[in-house]
């Protein structure tokens, strides 16, 4: 007889050889929820199947810390931790430290490793963003010809601006050729010297969205020399590509309305600026000819027949001057004359009269002075103070003296 | 000449009409000084007419087709 073992000899042998295999002591295994119970205890029972096959699984209270949602049948999920035996029942069973469901569990490690490389490697920074031009003749697409992602792209963008060069490469976006499908996508565009990219995809499962998580593709847009706009699933999903784009859009139709500019609203720009130059030069032109208007009248005044018209009433002044000097001058003679008149007055022959002497003249009219001027029988004239008397000499008498 | 050929060729391309906006701004900003001369107006006013003659010519009128690369490489149209 050979070596006979207890049963638990053979038990303990057995999980020792467990606890050496290194593979099992960190090991992720992926499968179908069954029979869970969350007992009392904390710890929660289940065994994880698939086609071919189950384990019993536990994942003892001390270690829900690594379960962040609620198990319940049928789900698929990934559970990390030890495969172990159960010396009493000479089972072995998985000891989950971590469930997660599946895909999003595994995806969502690499993603965060390869996020975090690439953060440290600076790829992310905004030192290394290209902006995207504002007005683009040749739009470049990278994303599968068919579905809703292409065909919003094409809509928006030709909507916005319907001369716009659209060039679509075909990608595989989705399964293992999409990453090396997306990486040639950009280059050949890359080549036909496009202005921008828009590289994505519709949405999709993380899985689906994989290829935009690939270092591969992270690296090619990186590189890439034209500016690409990432446009991967909806608003909510995050890629490696977004981070390393030079801008992201939340879906593909936003990014057809961030790459290409709207035709009618550039129109109406240029309009605007046509219209702001054409206010302002027939403005200026107003102002010019207000001016001008002005100086007209301006020299309206200053024209000949103006001076004409001055020169004339200043000539009438200057008449009326003279006349009214002139005037002046005759009242001035003519008082004067008065004052003669008076004084002549005063020595005139009628004021004798007057005082009772007389004057008599012969009948020639001639002043008789002398005796010897008239004869007896002569008719004279005797002037006295109001008319004169007719009468006849009748004698003549001369004075001795002779006076 | 050939440098000549070249930047005018580029110049057809692409028009930089972000450049030339901000050009057009210039103008108008100096065409609504008050203070400007009639002479400077009439050249400032020109140039920018000649400017937003630059930005229509510079966009290229003609509505595309959509393109696809083929597998070989080539360019054929898309639908």
């Amino acid at each position: 007889m050979r070596n006979v073992y207890t049963v638990a000899q053979v038990n303990s042998y057995i999980k020792n050889m467990f606890t050496q295999d290194f593979m099992l002591q960190s090991i992720f295994v992926r499968g179908e929820v069954s029979n869970c119970k969350y007992h009392s205890s904390g710890h929660i029972y289940f065994t994880l199947k698939d086609e071919k096959g189950m384990i019993a699984c536990v994942m003892f209270a001390g270690n829900r810390g690594g379960l962040t949602f609620r198990m319940e049948e049928g789900q698929q999920i990934v559970a990390g931790g030890t495969i172990n035996v159960y010396e009493r029942d000479g089972k072995y069973q998985m000891y989950a430290e971590q469930i997660v469901l599946d895909g999003a569990g595994v995806l969502n490690e690499r993603y965060e490793r390869l996020k975090n490389e690439l953060l440290e490697r600076g790829m992310f920074s905004d030192a290394y963003k290209q902006p995207i031009p504002k007005y683009i003749r040749t739009l470049g697409v990278v994303t599968a010809p068919t579905g809703a992602a292409v065909r919003d792209i094409i809509n928006i963008a030709t909507r916005r601006n319907p001369y716009i060069r659209i060039i679509l490469f075909p990608a595989v976006v989705q399964g293992d050729a999409a990453a090396s499908s997306i990486v040639q996508g950009i280059r050949a565009l890359e080549m036909r010297k496009v202005d921008a990219m828009i590289v994505g995809r519709g949405g999709g499962s993380l899985e689906d969205l994989w290829a935009f998580n690939e270092e591969e593709v992270a690296q090619a847009v990186f590189d890439c020399s034209i500016p690409i706009i990432s446009a991967v699933g909806h608003e909510t999903d995050t890629t490696i590509c977004d981070f390393v784009a030079d801008l992201r859009a939340p879906t593909p139709s936003a990014a057809a309305e961030l790459a290409v500019f709207d035709m009618g609203a550039l129109d109406k720009q240029l309009g605007e600026y046509a219209s702001a130059m054409n206010g302002a030069m027939e403005y200026h032109l107003e102002r010019k000819r207000t001016a001008l208007q002005k100086l007209k009248m301006q020299l309206g005044y200053l024209s000949p027949i103006n001076q004409i018209r001055e020169k004339r009433t200043f000539a009438l002044k200057l008449e009326e001057g003279i006349q009214d000097a002139m005037e002046r001058l005759l009242t001035k003679k003519r008082h004067e004359m008065e004052l003669y008149v008076e004084k002549l007055k005063g020595l005139s022959p009628l004021d004798k009269l007057k005082q009772g002497f007389s004057h008599t003249s012969n009948e020639e009219g001639r002043t008789i002075t002398k005796v010897s001027q008239v004869a007896p029988g002569d008719r004279i004239s005797i002037y006295v103070s109001d008319g004169k008397v007719n009468a006849v000499v009748e004698t003549t008498e001369k004075r001795e003296d002779g006076r | 000449m050939a440098d000549k050929a070249k930047k005018e060729n580029s110049n057809e391309q692409a028009f930089p009409l972000e450049q030339a906006f901000e050009q057009l701004e210039d103008v108008i900003d100096r065409l609504q000084d008050n203070g400007i001369s009639l002479e400077n107006a009439f050249s400032e006013y020109e140039k920018g007419m000649k400017l937003l003659k630059q930005c229509n010519e510079a966009i290229d009128r003609v509505e595309k087709q959509v393109l696809m690369i083929s597998e070989s490489g080539e360019l054929c149209e898309f639908e």
